[in-house]
């Protein structure tokens, strides 16, 4: 259980710097694909960013335990582990959400597959920390 | 006389876009009327319209659904315009004269005075266009301009609001 913990602190470090980091980089280099959010259907009266700004550390601890219980399936070198790891993710986990998040919300195609990508390389970084931290 | 093709326009900005939102046609008929200030050279103004916050239109379907909802428009479903001054009585010809007025612009429940400028002409027809324009902030308002994941979308405080008014004189 501590191992889960400290392993899921850890990249929940890593996963708030580069993820809040590369969100804040996108708004400043690619505007464009930030202009869909101007909608009611995003919070915009700042009384949820604290939860926001959790959600690296939320994932971390999730995707913790789910390598800890799986990790044996994952073979290879830690990078080829966590690059194997963050696609499985992917694949049962933001596909699904994502599909039923296009069908159900006001949102374009451009919007899902940004989020897709995001979460599909944050669930990478992780599995390449959990890799190299608990093997 | 107030037509129905006056118009109003308000042009904000982000930091990822910019926006101009617009009331393009005035649903309704209403009147202005000018009288001789008391003090100086003024002109009294009474008179007013009224717009539905639901008829602005920013080109963008979220653009325009965010707008109404941050001008809390269930609510405060109208923006009316008072006109209460010109420093001025506007000499109507085809070209256009800069003068200055007072109005007060009531939003999302509550009201402050503003001087505007204005170029108002009189085309051949005998149409009057006044073309008002002025800076005004949605903490005016005591608005909070919406920010968008943890702050990384923010919408400035200024907008400009640009109004034409398309009026005939009665006598």
């Amino acid at each position: 259980m501590k191992k889960i913990l400290t392993t899921g602190l850890i990249a929940g470090c890593i996963l708030f710097i580069l993820s809040y980091g590369g969100l804040f980089l996108a708004v400043r280099f690619f505007p464009a694909l930030f202009v869909a959010y101007n909608n009611p259907l995003f919070n915009s009266d700042g009384s949820r960013d604290i939860l926001f700004y959790m959600h690296a550390f939320i994932i971390s601890f999730a995707l913790s335990w789910f390598w800890d219980r799986f990790k044996p399936l994952f073979k290879g070198g830690f990078m080829t582990r966590g690059l194997e790891f963050g696609l499985v993710y992917a694949v049962i986990a933001l596909v699904p959400v994502m599909w039923i998040s296009f069908s159900s919300l006001d949102i374009t195609v451009a919007t899902v597959l940004s989020w897709l990508l995001y979460g599909t390389i944050q669930a990478i970084i992780a599995g390449v920390v959990f890799a190299k931290v608990n093997p | 006389m107030i037509s129905k093709s006056s118009s109003l326009s308000v042009n904000g900005t982000t930091n990822v876009n910019k926006f101009s939102c617009v009331i393009p046609n005035y649903d309704k008929v209403d009147t202005l009327s000018l009288s001789t200030g008391k003090i100086g050279h003024g002109v009294d103004l009474s008179g007013s319209i009224g717009l539905s916050i639901s008829a602005f239109d920013c080109h963008n379907s979220g653009m325009t659904k965010q707008l109404q909802k941050t001008l809390d428009e269930k609510q405060f479903p109208l923006l009316r315009i008072k006109f209460l001054s010109l420093n001025q009585m506007p000499i109507l010809t085809a070209r256009p004269e800069a003068i200055t007025g007072q109005v007060e612009i009531e939003l999302a429940g509550v009201s402050k005075r503003f001087e505007v400028n204005y170029q108002i002409t009189q085309n051949d027809q005998k149409s009057i266009h006044l073309l008002g324009t002025r800076e005004i902030n949605f903490s005016d308002f005591n608005l909070v301009p919406p920010r968008k994941l943890g702050g990384m979308i923010q919408t400035k405080d200024q907008l400009n609001v640009d109004f034409t008014l398309i009026m005939k004189a009665m006598d």
